[in-house]
């Protein structure tokens, strides 16, 4: 019983921070202890995040920024794992890539937005080109570790369970470097969003980037607002849906033990 | 010089997990370890014994009986306890050398001394030569000896040692007992030796505590000091195998009631 | 050595010898990628277009260092602010189980939020200046420090604190000597994160509004259509962002030098 309260008052404990901060924001717009413009209150910007909602524009926003974030990102993921791959096994490939990534890989890839938009005009295919540009290095950094390093104990006894070198990909190296891949792809979908937002920030074109930019021209602040709290939420159930989805997929892995 | 008996009085603990039921992990252990010997605490994993250590060694709160030591009550952490464990716990980014003063500096020692004190106790272990060397530079067997080193430089009146072989390969575990016995020869200390292996026990202790499976009691204890001659020889004689099969019957029935509790 | 080193690079020789031909011959069109030789030479006017008599008011006034002043101001005062208050904040959480319950949930809230969503609200608050390009880089790097912090000094072996403590050190001591110390390799890998994050975030917000900084010069250049020298701001700040990384790498390997 005793731990039972103890239990309920961690809890609250825990939400206190959230709940307090959502109490104060409130209360402190209707206060106007800033103005309304710096700081429109919470239940205004949750109202306005309802409106939108069902009047279907943040949806149309929403849908926009997550085609263009997954396309970018598969085309990442795609590419990545598949010069990882040969960068680990071919060795002219490895000769070419290995300087390539080593110097690409911590460049500050965003400068070469306006190039990008040059090269691509400022429609969707720019966009995600530059999200695929800018996520598909840690994919390749993580997959070609993930492949060097699998247990050679475990290649030798598939060889010598008579395991062809074809099957030794598919069966073996792949599986074994899951995990590793995976957490390179977790490392590009978060990358990914973030140059999305930056990418209709400047170029416009709706999504959720594009309308928190108008709605800052317009100094329309509960559209800011309720545009950040928008994409904040996005933020999270991604990177939540990515570490379910590594769940199920590595059932067999340590990780998943208990 | 000061007695440095160490008494355990009803001591009992409960472990309680963040999540789950608490387990009584100790129940009621007493135990008295007079001044300059070494006891040895013999059971099977799970048993409490480390834990026991841990409440000697006042890293966690003694909630039912009493431990002393040379006659004052245990509350905390302190250089009267000097402590060894099974995974080294060196600091990893301090030499060898930083290692061993690392207790010294505490007790403000200057540094001429702290450092001919650090010389000494580097000679002691034999690890001339590796005093500006890295943890992770070093051989498990040479890490454990680092350990000792540091522990003994503060001069504690008694060793606490969890398992300190433990991660080791047999042969350096083998020249380790030699290693120990030769420096508790030169400076005898009180010692509270935890393992699960018979051997060591019978082979290092003056006596063995025998703990039972959980909750941990002290089920028998042990006389291992050798009638005659020299521990050396000691291994070779019958009274040490019968001792050994004597130990290994006790344990072996805790094993089997602990293994059965997963 | 120096060999390997030379043959190592050889694909990047190639990359550029492929990016002065290619424009050259005409097999991409020239005014979409500019031959790198034309692209080195619009870098040298913009290192030298300062107005003044002697050859360093003429660079300390030219395009790219004045800007590349602001830019490293926003930079260095946004990441600098992020580490010490991060490292701050991470410590104390992880040391105080009262505050850690409060403050945990929203920075693990906060932490998956696309970072570059914090600009226009920054520029709300703060206006075009670099007062909200140093808070944006500020909240972004801000997480990953405190996050890392927070992570490595729980980590810390218990077995490690209980020896220190054993050989008699102090709370505060225990803090400076064992935790900082055991903490530090995952600290300083968050850092190297939030360092990528600062460029991002850096460029991004320059790139939006503002007047001063490398990446205003790279879209005011590119909305002139004088391609060569936007293309040449654009291999600055790579390349700053690449020696950067590369630096700090350098300082990790050897603080962390007792690892190996």
């Amino acid at each position: 019983m005793e731990r039972v309260n103890a239990n309920w008052r961690r809890t609250l404990l825990r939400s206190s921070s959230v709940i307090l901060l959502a109490v104060a924001w409130e209360w402190g717009a209707r206060m106007h202890f800033v103005s309304d413009f710096l700081l429109p209150s919470l239940s205004s910007v949750l109202t306005r995040l309802f409106e939108d909602i069902v009047s279907g524009d943040i949806l149309v926003g929403l849908g926009l920024t997550m085609l263009r974030t997954l396309a970018g990102f598969t085309i990442a993921a795609a590419a990545g794992i598949v010069i990882g791959i040969t960068i680990a096994r071919i060795r002219v490939i490895r000769w070419f890539f290995d300087p390539v990534v080593s110097v690409g890989n911590p460049l500050p890839k965003i400068a070469f937005l306006p190039i990008f938009i040059l090269w691509f005009g400022v429609f969707d295919w720019s966009k995600i080109a530059m999200v695929a540009f800018s996520s598909v290095f840690p994919v390749v950094v993580a997959t070609w570790a993930a492949t060097e390093s699998v247990d050679k104990y475990l290649l030798w006894s598939a060889e010598s369970l008579g395991v062809s070198k074809r099957q030794l990909l598919w069966q073996i190296v792949l599986p074994a470097a899951m995990p590793q891949v995976f957490t390179g792809l977790q490392i590009a979908l978060p990358i990914s969003l973030i140059v999305v937002i930056i990418c209709e920030m400047t170029m416009g074109g709706q999504g959720l980037g594009g309308s928190m930019m108008t709605s800052m021209r317009f100094a329309d602040s509960p559209g800011v607002f309720s545009g950040i709290v928008a994409i904040a939420i996005v933020g999270s159930l991604v990177v939540k849906a990515m570490e379910l989805i590594r769940k199920r997929l590595l059932v067999w892995h340590e990780e998943n033990a208990h | 010089m000061t007695s440095s008996g160490i008494s355990f009085n009803g001591v009992s603990h409960t472990y309680r997990p963040p999540r789950g039921r608490p387990v009584l992990a100790l129940d009621g252990v007493s135990l008295e370890v007079k001044d300059r010997e070494f006891v040895a605490l013999l059971g099977p994993s799970g048993c409490g014994k480390s834990t026991l250590l841990y409440l000697l060694g006042g890293f966690m709160p003694v909630e039912t009986g009493t431990i002393s030591v040379a006659g004052k009550t245990v509350t905390g952490p302190g250089p009267d306890r000097g402590v060894v464990f099974q995974n080294f716990a060196l600091f990893p980014w301090k030499t060898v050398q930083q290692n061993i003063v690392y207790g010294l500096e505490k007790q403000r020692m200057p540094k001429p001394e702290r450092e001919k004190r650090a010389q000494e106790l580097i000679e002691l272990v034999h690890l001339e030569g590796f005093g500006d060397s890295y943890p992770s530079q070093l051989s498990g067997g040479m890490k454990q000896r680092v350990a000792i080193a540091r522990t003994l430089a503060i001069d504690p009146l008694t060793l606490l040692m969890d398992e300190p072989f433990g991660a080791l390969d047999a042969q350096t575990r083998t020249l380790m007992h030699e290693e120990l016995l030769a420096i508790m020869r030169r400076t005898p200390k009180t010692v509270v030796f935890v393992t699960h292996d018979v051997r060591e026990a019978v082979y290092l202790a003056d006596r063995v505590a025998v703990m039972t499976a959980r909750p941990g009691r002290i089920k028998e204890i042990v006389d291992t000091k050798p009638s005659t001659g020299s521990r050396a020889e000691f291994i070779h004689t019958q009274e040490y195998t019968e001792k050994v099969d004597y130990l290994w019957n006790l344990v072996r029935d805790e094993a089997i009631k602990a293994q059965g509790e997963h | 050595m120096t060999n390997n080193v030379v043959v190592r690079y050889i694909p990047l020789l190639l990359l550029a010898i492929l990016w002065e031909i290619a424009p050259r011959i005409h097999f991409v069109d020239p005014s979409e990628l500019p031959p790198l030789s034309a692209v080195l030479k619009a870098w040298w006017s913009l290192l030298l277009d300062g107005e003044g008599h002697t050859f360093l008011a003429v660079f300390f006034k030219g395009s790219l260092w004045s800007n590349g002043v602001s830019s490293f101001i926003n930079w260095f005062f946004g990441l600098g602010g992020a580490i010490v208050i991060g490292v701050f904040l991470g410590v104390f959480m992880a040391r105080y189980q009262t505050f850690d319950d409060v403050v945990s949930p929203l920075v693990k809230a906060l932490y998956p939020m696309p970072k570059s969503a914090l600009i226009p609200v920054m520029i709300l608050w703060l206006g075009l200046g670099a007062g909200s390009k140093i808070a944006s880089i500020g909240l972004s790097c801000l997480l990953p420090v405190i996050l890392s912090t927070y992570n490595g000094s729980r980590g810390v072996e218990q077995t490690l604190i209980w020896s220190a403590r054993s050989l008699g050190a102090t709370d505060r001591e225990l803090l400076w000597e064992v935790i900082l110390p055991s903490a530090l390799p995952e600290i300083l890998a968050g850092i190297r994160n939030a360092v990528a994050i600062s460029f991002i975030v850096l460029v991004a917000s320059e790139l939006l509004v503002g007047q001063h900084g490398l990446g205003y010069l790279i879209s005011f250049l590119g909305e002139g259509g004088v391609y060569d020298a936007m293309f040449a701001v654009v291999v600055t700040v790579s390349a700053l962002g690449f020696a950067a990384d590369r630096a700090y790498l350098y300082f990790m390997r050897r603080t962390l030098i007792w690892r190996e």
